[in-house]
Formats: C-alpha cells, structure tokens, sequence
C-alpha cells in the first residue's frame, strides 16, 4: 500500500517546512546556475505538493513523477496538477534508466528529488549511483529517506549494516554510539553525502558533486534529507561559494521539528515576529495560551515557512 | 654508402619520462613510497637495526602528518630528513639510483619513488629537508614547478636546490600544489581516503604497532592488531630460519595459522564479502608489508599440489617476514607492492607455507563433516597478537570425528528482493543475519508452523 493511503501529506508541519527550505535553497541556486530548461523528476504521489512548487516558485515546465503502485498510479494521472506532468508507471529503480535516455528531457538539468519514505536500502543506493553516474551537468540530485534507528537492526547490529549499505566510505572506526538515537539521522546524513561525493569522484565527474543539502526532520519519524548539485566543470567554484554563505538555507545542524499549532495560534505568534528578543514562554501565555520551550523555539524558527492548514468543506 | 649527415634525434624528453615513471603506479602506491621514506628515515635514527617481530623498538618519538584535500597534499614527518648528499646524488637524481649500497635495513632510500610520487601528485612542488649535519642543523629546499622544468629538454636535468629556514624538527616537509586531476578527484572522495587510511594501518601494523603515529586529514591511524586464535586443539606455526641471497644474510620468519573460524556458507554475495576478508597470506620485507591477503598464485594457491583459493578456507592468516640489511636481498619488485615470484629465497620459503596452507586446507574439509565438533573446539579458541605466538614448527590443528552420512539432503535455491529479506531478517533476529540463515530460519519456521514436531 503506498504511504499516501497512511499519511496526507499536506498535513504534516516539518516536512512541509522542509520542503520550503529546500525548494528555497534551489532558487537560490537558479540565481547563479545556468538551470535553464531544468527538468524536475519526483515522486508526486497523488498531492503533487513538491511539484506545485516546483513550478510555481522556480517556473519548471516540464516534470516526470513516477508512482510504483496500480492505483496510485491511475490516482496520480487523476491528479497531476498542470499539462506539463508526465506520470509514469514503475519503480524508481526500472523508470530512471529509460529516462536517462528520453530524449525530451536528457540534456537538460534535473531538479531530481528522491523522497522516499522507507529507510535506506540497496535499491535507493543503485538508484543514486547510477543518478549521479547519468545526470546532466547542473542537475540537483535530492534523496529523502527514513532515519529511524531500528529500521536499520537492533543497536549491535547497525554498525555493520551501514557498513553493508554505504561501503568503503564508512570509517573502520563507527561506533554503536553514533548509530544511536538522534546521532544516527546524523550518521546516515553524513555517510549518504560522503557516498555521493565518493561517487561522482571516482566517475571523474567533471565538476564533482557539492554537498548542499543536508536536513533532518521529523514529524512522527525522524527522516533525513540529503543531497547536492552536480555542477558543469566551469560551475563547480560558484556552486561551491554559493552553499558555503552564511545565509545558505538547506544546510541544518538541527532537526526540524515543527509543533502542532492551530491556525489561531499561529497567526498569533506570527504576529510577533520578527522581534528584536527571542519569543519567550511568558509572552506566549500572555497571549493568552501556553506551549514548551523547544515548541517556541521552533515556530520562531521556521515561522517564515509555517503551512497554513484549513479544512475545507466541501 | 654515403652516410645522411642529419641523425635521427634520439634523446628522451623530459615529458617522455615523467609519463613514462607515472604511468604504472597508483596514486595510492605513490603515497605509501613517501610514507616508505618517512619510516626509513626514522628507522635511520633509531640506528637500522633488523624489523622483525621481536625486535621492540620504540618508534613513539617519530610522526608521519599527511593532508590530501583537492587543492593541496602534504606530508610532513619528523624522521631525521635526508641530508644534502642525499639530495644530490640520489634523491633528485634519475638513473643514479644508491638502493643497493645501503645497508641499513630500509626499503628503498630515495629511489625512483619519492620522483615519482610528486610528479604523479601535481604540478607545483616544494621539498623542504632540515636535517643534522655532523652536529650543526641543516636546511635546504627544493622548489619544482613542473611545467617550467619540462620545457626544457636540455640536459643536464636537474632541479636548483636552494637555502631554506629550518624546519620545527628535524624531517622532511612535501607540499604540492596544482594538483592532477586524478590526485584532486581521489581526494575530493570521501571512499579513496578511507581506502588510503585502511591500507596504511594494515601495511604500516608493524610500525604503527611500535609507536610510529602517521595522520591522515588531522585523525590518527591506528594499525591492524594482527591475531591468530589459539587453544589447546589450535595452536598457529611460528618458525624462524636463515637464508642467504647473493651472499647476502636474509632472516625469514613464518607465521599461520586460525585468525577466525571458517565461513558456514558458499552463497555468491556472501564470498564476494569474503573477498574483502583480511585473509590469505601476508608477506613483509623489512618490516612493510607488501603483499596483503594473497589469496592467488603469487603465494602459492592454484600451484603444484595446493589448491586453487576458496572462501572455504577463508579465516586463515598465514605472514612470512623477510628482514635483510641490504634491500636488494628482499623479494620484492620494484613497486614495492608486491613479491618477485623469480626470487630463490622466496621459492624456497614456498613450501613451508604450503605446509600450513594444506594443513589448513584439510581441516576445512573434514570440518564439513564434524561442523558442530569443530565450531565447539573453534569457540574456545582465544586469538592471540602474533607477537606473543610461540615457536613451533608445524601448526595443531583438531582432528575431527567425521559423522557417518546420515539422510539424503535437499538444496533448496530461491531468488527473492534484498529489501525484503532484510526486513524478514530483522523479524528472524538479526539484520546482519546471512541469507542462508534467513533461508534455513524460513524454512524450519514454515516447518514447525505447518507440519509441527518431529
């Protein structure tokens, strides 16, 4: 059953925070890339939330979602958003290699956003090698995946899992304690990145692969988002500077977690910010409600890309 | 016949012999020449005595600090430096290589390789050297921009070596800048510095283990503990013997024997892991090891009366160290990265490591009979550095009972997605557990649910 049976996507705070940070870092990257004709190839499901934005804040025209399930396949085609959605039907793992040679989108950049759900596997890890080994110069390559420790065995175990799962990149020296609790979403984010780099290396990608997105969020399961640009041999300076800024968005050392408020609450605390102080506790219940610290914390943080839920009746 | 007075040029470029002396050797390779000449350096200062295993110098004093990133590479030891007699005649010099003259236990003083090492590493290099000159702290620097110095084929070729500050200790410093594209692609992975970082702790364990501390991009190396498990039933081989090359004393030393219990499976994937395993045989020449985990030809597998190399017989280590104070005496090629089969000493050494191998060999095979008699004996057996292996000249191993053959078996073969043999792994009690077992755990489960107890 795929996950979009389980979970409305639109409902979920931290991702839909996530995926603002990130599509924001990608139109920066259009500000100093030569992205023209990008393509985005995603896993729209039957929402489509990334490839609305997709073409509304970075103006792609043209876009693939490939959907694995028979009738969420049907759904998507139901569901596709604008003309320019192809959906096709298959496996990330037997769709990619017949898209690298369709001619309608190979030689242009790919915006590629692998959002999965599930932890990471030997499947997801042949799909980003051959991605990285096929992708146009100036493509963006983008992984998600879970990064819930016991998805990857028993504490003892993950060691050797990840060992089994990233290669030679791992070090000799992992210990048990960074594949535990939240160091472990920090582990996979690490070696996943180090995975890509050590791939596009020894391809001689010309340019290389820049590390540039890297983030972690967590609405019920912490999952990990990962990935980078692989830039034209000419661009790989300016890819590079651009990810290194202070300002640069998509780079988090902490994990988003994005708490549950109601619209009327939200819209309350929006209204403080931006402030001069940090929103504190006291003020919160001033307004006439209450919520934790690290609640607080967080809004204050991600305000700017706090969803506005409603239901609508319909 | 009136001879043409135009001559046919037959003069080399410099051009010619750089891509000439790069070309065959790995970037890897030509990082570990370096480190090959920080170690003798320190072991130079330490007085050149013979590197075997008992010897227990102490070489905590000396350190080995390598960057690699993609614009840059250093290495930077405080092992003596070389002096500028050194540099002179041997270490910038082609064609007038001194490794055979000397006599102090290294593995090459400034042959080909630190030439070598530098041009295949970039374009842009400095060479700093401080060293002691009969009492008085020397320094000298010699500065190499690649493209300038190929521009001009006119002999003679040789590089100006200029005054320099000295450096904080006594050593050599390597900068190189402008790096080649393969040396700052191999950098920029993240795979190629953890691969780097592995084959120093193995090649360098007997060093590391003595003390010398050799970094890589800022972490400290930590060499391989080398282990063979011992018993009662187990007990490794450890003989020591001399022979002589050209007139030349070679001390030999072997050890083999059990480092972990046989594998329980032949399954395709699992052997592909096995590949990686650490075992086969070992050899070492003054202290470096040259050849690690040979499981081919080159040790002996697939020779006269020994067998071709099977992931059956994985779990055996077999080392033999040949320790010379002449270098030219080492069955060693000239990469340094390997064992020159043509070697006297080297053949005749051969068939004691057959005699261990076979040994070994047949008790992986008896073992398929009596697996459950051996894995008990195998679990008592402890491993033990092999620095404190006793002698003895032929490897214990236990004689195992064979069991009479019993029912006719099945083999049961089925192909199903990794993903989910992973999760049903995981539910089974482990997610590391081996396909096989998956497949036995299944199928008992399936057994005992369907068609209950026997």
């Amino acid at each position: 059953m795929g996950s979009f049976n389980v979970v409305n996507y639109s409902l979920r705070p931290s991702k839909s925070v996530q995926r603002q940070i990130i599509f924001e870092g990608v139109r920066l990257l259009h500000d100093h890339l030569d992205l023209d004709g990008q393509v985005y190839v995603g896993f729209g499901s039957v929402w489509f939330t990334d490839f609305v934005l997709a073409h509304k804040l970075l103006g792609i025209r043209d876009m693939v979602s490939i959907e694995a399930d028979d009738v969420g396949f049907r759904r998507a085609k139901f569901n596709a958003p604008y003309a320019t959605v192809r959906v096709v039907h298959g496996r990330s793992t037997t769709v990619l290699p017949e898209l690298y040679k369709d001619e309608l989108i190979t030689n242009r950049p790919w915006l590629i956003w692998m959002d999965f759900d599930y932890e990471f596997d030997e499947s997801m890890k042949d799909d980003i090698r051959a991605l990285i080994e096929n992708a146009t110069e100036n493509s963006i390559l983008i992984a998600t995946f879970n990064g819930n420790e016991m998805k990857y065995g028993n504490a003892p175990e993950r060691p050797e899992r990840l060992r089994e799962l990233f290669g030679s990149v791992v070090p000799d020296e992992l210990s048990k304690k960074a594949c535990k609790d939240e160091r472990m979403q920090q582990t996979l984010a690490d070696l996943s990145l180090d995975f890509m780099r050590s791939v596009a290396a020894e391809q001689r990608r010309p340019g290389g692969f820049v590390p540039a997105f890297r983030a972690i969020y967590k609405d019920t399961t912490p999952m990990v988002t990962v990935g980078g640009i692989l830039p034209a041999k000419g661009a790989a300076r300016v890819a590079s500077d651009v990810v290194k800024r202070e300002s640069w968005p998509c780079w988090l050392s902490k994990p988003i977690v994005a708490p549950h408020l109601t619209t009327r609450e939200a819209a309350v605390l929006q209204a403080q910010l931006p402030r001069a102080g940090k929103l504190s506790r006291a003020l919160v219940q001033s307004l006439g409600f209450d919520l934790e610290d690290d609640q607080i914390e967080a809004f204050e943080a991600y305000y700017k890309h706090y969803p506005a839920f409603a239901q609508v009746i319909s | 016949m009136a001879a043409i007075e135009r001559k046919a040029d037959a003069n080399p470029t410099k051009a010619f012999f750089v891509r000439i002396i790069t070309k065959d050797i790995s970037l890897e390779d030509c990082i570990l020449d370096l480190i090959d000449n920080s170690v003798d350096g320190a072991w130079r200062c330490e007085g050149s005595r013979p590197i075997g295993l008992q010897d227990g110098t102490d070489l905590s004093k000396y350190s080995i600090m390598i960057e690699a990133t993609p614009d840059k590479f250093s290495i930077i030891d405080n092992c003596g430096g070389m002096s500028l007699d050194d540099a002179v005649e041997h270490a910038f010099s082609f064609g007038r290589e001194a490794t055979e003259d000397h006599d102090d236990y290294s593995i090459g003083v400034y042959g080909i390789g630190m030439k070598r090492a530098v041009f295949k590493l970039g374009g842009n290099i400095r060479v700093r050297s401080t060293y002691d000159d009969k009492g008085t702290r020397s320094a000298f620097a010699v500065p190499i921009n690649v493209s300038k110095w190929l521009s001009n084929d006119k002999p003679p070729w040789d590089f100006d070596i200029e005054e320099d500050e000295l450096l904080p200790n006594n050593g050599v410093e390597i900068v190189v800048q402008e790096l080649t594209p393969g040396a700052a692609g191999a950098f920029e992975s993240p795979a190629f510095l953890q691969g780097l970082r592995r084959t120093i702790a193995r090649d360098y364990a007997l060093h590391l283990n003595r003390g010398l501390r050799i970094s890589l991009n800022g972490s400290e190396i930590s060499g391989w503990k080398i282990e063979l498990r011992q018993s009662e039933d187990f007990q490794p081989m450890r003989l020591e013997y001399k022979d002589k090359a050209d007139n030349e004393e070679v001390s030999i030393e072997i050890i083999g024997g059990m480092a972990a219990p046989p594998p329980e499976s032949n399954d395709p994937e699992e052997e592909a892991d096995n590949e990686k395993q650490p075992h086969g045989w070992y050899v070492v020449c003054n202290g470096r090891i040259v050849l690690a985990g040979d499981k081919t030809a080159i040790s002996g597998w697939g020779t006269d009366d020994w067998p071709n190399w099977h992931p059956q017989y994985a779990g055996f280590i077999g080392i033999i160290l040949f320790t010379a104070a002449n270098a030219a005496a080492l069955p060693l090629t000239t990469t340094k990265r390997s064992v020159d089969i043509t070697s006297d000493i080297y053949r005749r050494a051969r068939p004691k490591m057959r005699e261990v191998s076979t040994k070994w060999i047949a008790y992986t095979n008896q073992r398929k009979q009596a697996a459950d008699e051996a894995k008990a004996k195998e679990a008592l057996a402890v491993p033990v550095s092999i620095y404190s292996v006793a002698k003895r000249a032929t490897v214990a191993l236990p004689a195992l009972v064979s069991r009479p053959a019993g029912e006719r078996l099945a083999n049961v073969h089925y192909s199903v997605p990794v993903s989910r043999l992973k999760k049903l792994a995981k539910e089974l009690g482990g997610i590391n557990m081996s396909n096989r077992e998956v497949g036995l755990k299944s199928f008992n489960y399936t057994y005992d649910d369907l068609v209950g107890g026997e």
